[in-house]
């Protein structure tokens, strides 16, 4: 079956793809978003980290090896808002350095843009989106315009935890987040119950639910949900036009064509589309110097807990935490290792799941566990690093061997953490554990290193002999094929990278309408 | 945001149910519910789950109660909406009945021996538990411990039973 052509077609219904959605929708362009998971409303958000997993990428499976996995199952998400759905909300800026490893530091990718490119358009967005934050107390910020709303109230935790970093000389500011703190277009505050990563149905959080998905409706952009994309098929005639996309629907296979399509699939399933699209006659689009699928990315980080005499009700805030500390962020060649790093402080944090305090602690447990937990639960601190990992060409995403029951490959990815860059972290988590008993920790302890957000494997750049895609995100080599979302970073900073995805999507949504 | 989301608004149970076989008939219950209904299992036989109950009783006093065995078995009927916590530990869904399986009946041979729970859960979390076979057993053991911390803690009365508030914005409602 061939349906009638669109404008566009875009892939993936996350914070990248709604956000295209709704800019080309209000510039007059007739779109259509194939969405591989189901259709999700506010009301699906139910206050359970356990409910929560509903939420998660499930099927078909990513596999992974290396030596630091990128944890896709966990960072992934499905369905309407795609990973953004259960989001935290942490929107950092990058750096100018982020964009210009290499030239700076002769490691990693530059990118094609540099920040002031980007400026605009991270101005335009948090507007657009709701943000919060103090710009004048976040000294390491770079410029633009101040936040639209004050910051979010610090509760006992972040007090507590801030006095490690005073007593260092360390400097913290409110963590900037896309959380109301007062009400905001029609959206209300926060109320601070710590419910962020099981998805936020009060339309506090600005997820994709409730900031482009409503305009992208209103401008009468249509979504298909439950259609998981096989491939994107070369026009006959033109190999460098991609003519169609092709999906499965409820065990059917649908064709749909458009004069442009955006791929917005999240970094391994947007790559897996691209590597699934190659012909007996056609390499895969983008592969063209085999680089579809290389330089992926994921922020080495870990969280230092710590036990006070004092009572910081950890249940309290938000998901994200409520300070940030970007000290030595621009000094990427700082001695111990390499690349930036900032700390998230305060998270509103639970007992169990994969986060939580319980789990993390597999030495407490028999009758030992109970009081130790009701303990955790009135004097816990706990604070997040992240920090940068460097674009390596071994670490790539491939097609698996394995099929699924549609015959769709699964993806499998590899990643290891450059040892500079591992050198980095341990160095920041030994200061981190220090803070913590600079603030009075009596008891202090780490949690495993992991891999947080999902980065690269479709790169940007402006030599078509190195990157996959230009400036623009439209992939080298075709007339009509896009990228969107974070695979298109050459560079992953040391910041969470929605902020980032949505003001490049901004960038373009921009040249997209400009360029008929 | 709709009208009809408001956290407290919204309360309407404290039930966190699954679809369990009771007597022949098909019951919505909690996993504690179900436990003390006797429920049929659907996946795990009833000795693998007993050793799993044991085990994970001795290292999380209180989850036998809250249902473990009945949250695991009626998770693994659930397929690839399963919400064990497996998925975020490397066991696909699609993995997950040969993982527990393999989990149960290592247990099952381990409960057998001369040893105690507390020597047995020892040499687990050591893996030097010479009759282990598959992955290793510390890393069976965190798996079934963070489990057994979602049935027992995961949930608004595991919230009381530490003091905390739940708050929830919705509260759940429906089936796992």
């Amino acid at each position: 079956m061939v349906k009638k052509k669109q404008d566009v077609i875009i892939v993936g219904a996350g914070a990248a793809g709604l956000m295209l959605a709704a800019r080309l929708a209000e510039g007059g362009q007739s779109v259509t978003i194939l969405e591989a998971g189901a259709e999700r409303q506010l009301g699906d958000l139910v206050s359970s980290q356990i409910w929560a997993r509903k939420l998660k990428w499930a099927e078909p499976a990513v596999s992974e090896s290396g030596d630091h996995k990128i944890g896709h199952a966990f960072n992934a998400g499905s369905g309407t808002g795609g990973s953004a759905i259960h989001h935290y909300g942490v929107w950092l800026r990058m750096h100018e350095g982020d964009f210009s490893l290499h030239k700076d530091h002769g490691v990693g990718l530059n990118w094609p843009l540099g920040y002031a490119d980007l400026t605009p358009h991270y101005d335009r967005v948090q507007a657009e989106v709701g943000l919060s934050g103090d710009a004048e107390q976040e000294r390491w910020r770079p410029p633009g315009a101040p936040y639209p709303m004050p910051p979010l109230p610090l509760f006992a935790q972040a007090r507590v935890l801030a006095k490690g970093f005073e007593n260092t000389a360390r400097h913290t500011s409110p963590l900037p987040l896309a959380i109301n703190s007062e009400p905001y277009q029609g959206r209300k505050s926060c109320q601070y119950d710590g419910w962020c990563d099981a998805g936020c149905p009060t339309g506090a959080l600005g997820n994709p639910l409730v900031t482009w998905l409503p305009r992208a409706l209103a401008a009468g952009v249509h979504i298909e949900h439950n259609a998981r994309v096989s491939r994107v098929i070369r026009s006959a005639a033109n190999p460098s036009h991609i003519e169609s996309v092709e999906y499965l629907q409820r065990g059917i296979r649908k064709t749909l064509s458009a004069a442009r399509i955006i791929i917005a699939a999240f970094t391994v399933q947007s790559v897996r589309i691209l590597l699934s699209s190659a012909t007996a006659q056609h390499g895969a689009p983008g592969n063209h110097s085999d680089k579809l699928g290389r330089y992926l990315m994921t922020h080495p980080a870990a969280t230092v807990f710590g036990l006070f005499e004092e009572e910081t009700y950890p249940h309290q805030g938000v998901s994200a935490g409520q300070l940030l500390s970007h000290d030595e962020y621009d000094d990427k060649a700082a001695a111990g290792g390499f690349g930036s790093s900032q700390w998230m402080i305060g998270h509103a944090i639970k007992p169990h799941d994969l986060l939580g305090y319980g789990t993390g602690r597999p030495d407490i447990s028999g009758p030992e566990l109970e009081p130790w937990l009701k303990r955790a639960a009135r004097h816990l601190g706990n604070m997040t690093l992240v920090c940068e990992d460097i674009a390596l060409p071994e670490n790539r995403i491939t097609l698996s061997d394995k099929v699924d029951s549609d015959g769709i490959p699964y993806a499998h990815t590899h990643h290891d953490l450059a040892p500079n860059a591992a050198a980095r972290w341990t160095q920041r988590m030994a200061e981190g554990e220090e803070i913590m008993r600079a603030a009075g920790a009596q008891e202090v302890w780490s949690g495993p290193r992991i891999g947080m957000h999902i980065m690269g494997g479709a790169v940007m750049g402006d030599d078509p002999a190195q990157s996959v895609t230009d400036r623009n995100g439209r992939v080298h080599e075709t007339d009509n094929l896009y990228v969107a979302g974070p695979a298109l970073f050459p560079s992953s900073g040391a910041v969470n990278p929605t902020f980032t995805l949505s003001a490049l999507a901004s960038h373009q949504a921009e040249h997209l309408l400009a360029t008929p | 945001m709709p009208d009809n989301v408001t956290r407290r608004g919204l309360i309407t149970s404290t039930l966190i149910t699954g679809s369990f076989l009771v007597l022949g008939e098909r019951l919505t219950l909690t996993p504690a519910e179900a436990t003390e209904l006797g429920f049929t299992s659907d996946v795990l036989s009833r000795e693998q789950l007993n050793a799993i109950e044991t085990v994970a009783e001795h290292i999380v006093p209180g989850s036998h109660r809250a249902g473990i065995a009945a949250y695991i078995d009626s998770q693994l009927n659930a397929g690839e909406n399963s919400l064990l916590i497996g998925k975020y530990l490397g066991v696909d869904t699609s993995g997950q009945i040969a993982f527990y399986e393999n989990l149960a009946d290592n247990l099952v041979a381990a409960l057998k021996t001369e040893q105690s729970v507390q020597e047995i859960v020892g040499a687990l979390w050591g893996d030097a538990l010479g009759t282990w076979e598959g992955p290793p057993s510390s890393y069976m053991l965190f798996v079934l411990r963070a489990d057994a911390l979602d049935v027992t803690y995961g949930t608004p009365e595991g919230f009381e039973a530490l003091g905390i508030p739940y708050m929830a914005h919705i509260m759940p409602e429906t089936p796992w």
